[in-house]
């Protein structure tokens, strides 16, 4: 919390202060994120699939959002780590507090095989990001086994891969037809 | 900024939030004049004295006169509490009371606390007096806090 | 024009724990699914849907969007969201449903407290020039208005006390509410116990503040041809307003609560508490208990928070709107024929809401 200085005596200069605002949380993950968190670390990915309409929900919120009924242990099923990249973005990153990146990359939404959510904000590799497009086939890249944690996950967001995969390569297989995933696009 | 816990089930999460903000020529003023080691109100159209100073009057809304007026810098506790353990935002670190303080020549009071050794020393109408901070930027906290007057020093 | 008189003709309420690991949208989904499953309508009769909540309080930008999701938002609804207790959400509702061309209205209100602490979350509620840089926690500010109340002379610390023996006992019987040391008596013995403990933010001990809850509750409103449509037993708002005071403790006589009273009688209180029978207050403090008493002009013989109260369990954006659940609940119940419901928002008492409940006439 500072001010910026000499400021003080300038009565007719708007006076201008910094405040540094810092919330701390301590969130107990809910049992369906620990759940898929413990599903990560084991190679596995689960999804949740409503009882109702059959879709189903990687990274599950205990509900179905659509029907309004309860998702419990008994919905999850394993899905696929591959799918397809349904639509993305190249970003450029702009310096602001808390950006990190320096050079661009991409953010690609990826529908996995047996699953009707998409994954956002994946980062994909194995291709040049001017080639990355919709209908790419794109494969998990684990981390190893005991390098696998309880990364990524909070209550303020549902389905980071962050604990077990480091982003989505291509596979090298011909792209899926639009026709495939186009529910799913942007 | 998220960090893990020995309860992997637990997350710590830490939202930061980095504000910018003019203060306005009414606050603005109070905090110029913080700096110089003063503490001014403004008055309303009906003539009361706000300290702290706000644009407008709270019981009619209408905008306050120009220019301020000097207050203080003595004051008499108004109401109180004693804080026995504080937290880590607060101005003290060792037990101390949060008051109500209506400085000389206001009709208002100013939340502020009162470094008073012990909660015996602490009563409404207590006498108190700021203690300034040597290098001052125009916050509240540029009064460190109001001790009983005749303690300063 | 009078407004109708509105009917509640459903609620749900999750029990209001310490902690709990279910997120706000699943309390959510919980709360709505048994205020719809009362009603016995289907959540696609509701004509609009309103709900109170506070992303900071859990940190979680948009949480009020997820929590959407709990209240079946496809196909599309038409929506609303108050970042205020659940209370002003049923207010705003209540008005739109006066518009007279929907049927029925759903409400919640929401919060999950446990992940932070409220003496270093809520300064944030303050104004950052005069009042947060000093880390003013909402404890400390009631300890300053129960100051006042004592100097005022209308009350002592053992009718604090009192106030929250009664709270616990009655709180000890409310499967809802937390289960609370010290909560089966109030004999002079039980209330000399709870004077010896430590003070927290004298004059104010544990037992004398709310203590802060995960929770969610939820309302359906229905005209009034629907409501005797649905039940015998309908519980109308005969009257509902909200007053609000400034945000600068120093500017205000914190033993009094004048944004109270005027609201009840906006709301058609009525003299000396109008005859009510129950009053469900919304009170943080057990000092502030005693200020809305005497704001609402409420006698010894007006039961109050028979629930327990927030001083059992305070699941913060959704207190509110439990007082007026449970203001409804002993109206259905024949326990009285007219009830008050009392909310806040805001540091100690600022801004207050009274809502007047009845039965058919």
């Amino acid at each position: 919390m500072t001010t910026e200085k000499g400021s003080a005596s300038a009565a007719d200069e708007p006076m201008v202060v910094d405040d540094f605002v810092a919330l701390t949380y301590h969130d107990r993950l809910p049992p369906e994120t620990v759940r898929f968190a413990d599903g990560l670390i084991a190679g596995r990915i689960i999804g949740q699939r409503c009882p109702q309409c059959r879709r189903v929900y990687v990274g599950g919120k205990g509900f179905c959002a659509m029907c309004v009924v309860v998702m419990g242990p008994e919905s999850e099923i394993d899905v696929a780590d591959v799918g397809v990249v349904t639509g993305y973005t190249i970003i450029t990153p702009v310096r602001y507090y808390g950006q990190t990146k320096t050079e661009p990359f991409v953010y690609a939404s990826v529908l996995l095989d047996g699953a009707s959510s998409v994954l956002g904000g994946q980062e994909i590799t194995g291709i040049a990001i001017d080639a990355v497009r919709e209908g790419l086939r794109v494969r998990a890249v684990w981390k190893p086994p005991e390098a696998r944690n309880y990364e990524g996950h909070s209550t303020r967001g549902w389905g980071s891969l962050a604990g077990g995969i480091v982003g989505f390569e291509w596979t090298g297989e011909p792209d899926v037809p639009r026709e495939q995933y186009k529910e799913f696009a942007v | 900024m998220t960090e893990q816990h020995d309860d992997r089930h637990v997350v710590t999460t830490t939202l930061e939030f980095p504000y910018r903000r003019s203060l306005g020529p009414v606050i603005g003023g109070f905090a110029r004049a913080l700096a110089e080691e003063r503490i001014v109100g403004v008055r309303t159209q009906a003539g009361d004295v706000l300290v702290p100073p706000t644009e407008h009057d709270p019981r009619t809304g209408e905008s306050v006169r120009d220019g301020f007026v000097d207050v203080g810098p003595a004051g008499e506790v108004q109401s109180w509490t004693w804080v026995s353990e504080p937290t880590e935002r607060h101005p003290i670190r060792r037990p101390f009371a949060f008051a109500l303080i209506r400085l000389d020549g206001a009709d208002t009071a100013l939340v502020h606390a009162v470094d008073a050794e012990a909660i015996e020393v602490m009563r409404t109408g207590l006498r108190v007096v700021p203690m300034w901070r040597a290098e001052r930027t125009g916050r509240i906290t540029d009064i460190e806090c109001f001790v009983p007057a005749g303690l300063e020093g | 024009m009078p407004a109708d008189d509105i009917a509640i003709v459903g609620w749900g309420q999750t029990p209001s724990v310490a902690s709990t690991d279910l997120t706000e949208p699943q309390l959510c989904l919980a709360a709505v699914n048994d205020a719809l499953a009362m009603a016995n309508i289907d959540r696609h009769a509701i004509g609009f849907t309103c709900s109170g909540s506070c992303d900071y309080l859990s940190g979680g930008p948009f949480v009020f969007i997820s929590n959407l999701e709990a209240a079946g938002a496809w196909p599309p609804i038409s929506e609303s969201h108050v970042e205020m207790d659940g209370a002003w959400a049923l207010y705003e509702a209540w008005v739109r449903i006066q518009h007279g061309d929907i049927d029925f209205a759903l409400v919640y209100g929401s919060g999950k407290s446990s992940p932070s602490d409220p003496a270093l979350l809520f300064p944030q509620q303050l104004d950052p020039y005069y009042l947060e840089p000093l880390g003013l926690d909402p404890a400390s500010l009631m300890g300053m208005q129960a100051r006042a109340l004592l100097d005022s002379g209308t009350a002592t610390e053992r009718d604090f006390a009192a106030v929250a023996a009664r709270s616990r006992r009655a709180g000890a019987a409310n499967p809802k509410a937390q289960t609370l040391p010290n909560g089966a008596g109030e004999s002079d013995l039980d209330i000399d116990a709870l004077l010896a403990a430590p003070y927290v933010r004298a004059p104010l001990r544990a037992h004398d503040l709310a203590p802060a809850a995960d929770g969610a509750a939820a309302v359906v409103l229905a005209t009034p041809a629907k409501a005797r449509e649905l039940t015998d037993h309908p519980v109308f708002i005969r009257g509902i307003d909200h007053r609000l005071e400034p945000h600068q403790p120093g500017v205000r006589d914190l033993a009094d609560s004048p944004s109270t009273r005027l609201a009840a009688q906006k709301a058609g209180l009525g003299a000396n508490g109008g005859g009510v029978g129950v009053a469900e207050l919304y009170a943080t403090s057990s000092a502030q208990e005693l200020i809305l008493r005497a704001a609402l002009g409420l006698g010894p013989d007006v039961s109050v928070n028979p629930s327990g109260g927030a001083l059992c369990s305070d699941p913060v954006m959704a207190t509110g709107l439990v007082r007026i659940i449970e203001a409804a609940q002993r109206v259905a119940d024949g326990t009285t024929r007219r009830a008050v419901a009392h909310a806040v928002n805001g540091q100690v008492l600022q801004h207050n809401l009274v809502c007047v409940l009845e039965g058919e006439r």
